[in-house]
């Protein structure tokens, strides 16, 4: 098994990439080398790196030996601009990173204006369910079954898509049997449950109710999550739950993870719920 | 600009086409599918509470509404393995019958719809998370003829999606939704997820906590309607003529489960601001407009129901007459 790393810094990278999860984890997880440095944001258009960040990244990947990979939100026109101007300053100065997309305007940007760079399929292209109160009622996952997806691998191999990437959901087929061509990667240990433009964290640290919800879509974030993830208690769901940012994370039961790993060629390690 | 309805009955037609409805969607579950995929929805809402009963009725709204379009809704946003092959089936079935298009949510189900030389005859479905221009540009190059836009837009964002040579759907009434419904991964069939989010999140401030719970209350519609018989929503009336000058095609009254009488009452406001709209009514001239039909000032003045509360941005906007 390969292993990527979902990082948020350049600290030292571990030896063993298992080690950055819960001990449990390492128990079902086989061994195995790090292979790419994951950054960027796949939930929140404001979290896409500054070209000095995303830059430091790339060079820290380099130097590291290791592939690095940008992962990208859906994002507005404004977040699509950002974007593409993040991508031409990189490649101007000679980076090739790999880019993950969950929007298709991030993909066809990448078809149209950046075709040097290798387009791996996120995990919001999978919108499979991943319900926690479903997790806890359904223990097993149909791993068997391959057809799921098969119409969306097919666009995406024609689109020259190289991997496709998602966390487990509750039906367990849509990385298919590799036949397509591409990479298939999982991600562990958080699944997402939702994610909305109407951040609770954000609103935890606005100055004006008008800065809040609705009403403050349109105004500035002050990136109030960074740092920081919060445990989330509810009465319907007894694993644990997560709120990062704008999205809720899932800590999936293990008995779902090892089935999905059968379909896995490389597994991307989070260290903690990131949005 | 057309008002798009929502329908789950034909003894529905008639009022609402008097209230001003242009078009309307309604959601259908396919023969057997009950058997097959038990507790799994064909659509984003419940069958029992919210769809068609069955064709036999459907086809009775496909005479009675007078060569007005009608769009049967498929638009979960995954199916499993199975369920796509049988949509699509089925959808050929309903367009055969007369439906003039199929809201779809499902990559899969879109697919497989393109290569059945049905794109044309596809709405994207809001949970299929369009916002932006090369997302449209995406959707356009399969064919298909509409896009519903998601609920969380700013106006500006909305004006930078909009692409020439497919249609646009928007938000107009009623049912918020907490989190970006085609990101929320959950299922309505275990109970509404977002009813119960927040209050037990550690590290939140018990001000920000209450703040979310107020404005949650605001998306389900203040738990009540107002005295004069109006759901009391979100609400997007002020915008029209914004949105109408973006180059909107539709605008979505939601609510398929919600009784007759508050469908009625939602397209009537809905109608009565597209008027205002085309004949240059401003949306200070719509807000004074529905709150005189709908009362409920305060939370108009505060802007606690809008959709789209930056229509309210330009100052020429604010100024209501008291």
């Amino acid at each position: 098994m390969e292993y990527g790393i979902r990082v948020t810094d350049t600290s030292e990278l571990p030896s063993d990439p298992r080690t950055i999860c819960p001990v449990e984890w390492r128990e079902i997880l086989p061994p195995g080398q790090i292979q790419a440095i994951y950054f960027g944001t796949e939930f929140c258009e404001t979290l896409l790196p500054d070209f000095e960040s995303a830059e430091e990244l790339c060079r820290f990947s380099h130097d590291s030996g290791l592939d690095a990979v940008m992962l990208t939100p859906i994002v507005t026109g404004k977040g699509l601009g950002q974007l593409d101007h993040l991508l031409d300053q990189l490649t101007a100065v000679g980076w090739i990173p790999e880019v993950v997309f969950n929007d298709w305007g991030v993909l066809n940007l990448l078809q149209q204006r950046y075709p040097a760079l290798p387009r791996r399929s996120g995990r919001l292209i999978n919108r499979g369910l991943r319900d926690p109160r479903v997790f806890e009622s359904r223990p097993t996952v149909e791993s068997s079954l391959t057809d799921r997806g098969q119409r969306i691998r097919s666009m995406l191999a024609k689109s020259g898509v190289s991997a496709l990437e998602t966390d487990p959901d509750l039906e367990g087929s849509f990385l298919g049997n590799g036949s397509d061509g591409m990479e298939r990667v999982l991600y562990f240990p958080y699944v997402f449950v939702a994610s909305s433009r109407n951040c609770l964290i954000k609103a935890d640290g606005a100055k004006t109710l008008d800065d809040c919800f609705t009403k403050g879509l349109g105004s500035n974030c002050n990136r109030n999550c960074q740092g920081r993830w919060h445990q989330v208690h509810r009465d319907d769901t007894s694993g644990p739950l997560w709120r990062a940012g704008n999205t809720l994370f899932y800590e999936i039961p293990r008995s779902f993870a090892e089935k999905h790993l059968l379909q896995a060629d490389r597994v991307v390690l989070f260290e903690r719920p990131t949005p | 600009m057309n008002i798009l309805a929502p329908l789950r009955s034909s003894s529905e037609v008639a009022d609402l086409i008097a209230a001003g409805a242009d078009e309307f969607f309604c959601g259908l579950t396919p023969p057997g599918w009950e058997e097959r995929f038990s507790g799994i929805w064909a659509n984003r809402r419940a069958p029992l509470s919210a769809g068609v009963a069955d064709l036999a009725d459907f086809e009775r709204i496909l005479v009675s509404i007078a060569g007005r379009p009608v769009f049967v809704a498929l638009n979960a946003p995954f199916y499993p393995p199975g369920a796509v092959e049988m949509l699509a089936r089925f959808g050929a079935q309903l367009l055969k019958m007369g439906v003039a298009g199929l809201i779809v949510a499902d990559m899969e189900l879109i697919l497989d719809l393109v290569k059945a030389g049905f794109a044309s005859r596809i709405h994207v479905s809001s949970l299929a998370t369009c916002v932006n221009a090369g997302a449209a540009s995406f959707y356009r190059d399969l064919g298909v003829s509409r896009i519903i836009l998601p609920r969380h837009l700013t106006l500006a964002e909305i004006e930078s999606i909009i692409i020439p040579g497919v249609e646009f759907e928007t938000f107009l009434l009623n049912d918020g939704c907490v989190f970006e419904e085609g990101l929320c991964a959950t299922t309505h069939a275990a109970g509404s997820f977002c009813t119960k989010d927040g209050h037990e999140t550690e590290g939140v401030s018990a001000e920000t906590l209450e703040h979310y719970a107020f404005w949650k209350w605001t998306l389900n519609h203040c738990g009540c309607r107002t005295g004069n018989g109006y759901p009391l929503g979100p609400c997007g009336l002020c915008a029209v003529p914004r949105l109408m000058q973006a180059g909107i095609t539709s605008f979505k009254v939601v609510g398929r489960e919600a009784s007759l009488e508050r469908k009625e009452h939602s397209v009537r406001i809905a109608a009565l601001a597209l008027r205002m709209a085309r004949n240059g009514g401003t949306p200070s001239g719509i807000r004074e407009a529905v709150i005189k039909l709908r009362g409920s000032a305060g939370m108009c003045i505060e802007r606690h129901l809008c959709y789209y509360p930056d229509v309210w941005d330009n100052p020429s906007n604010k100024s209501l007459p008291c």
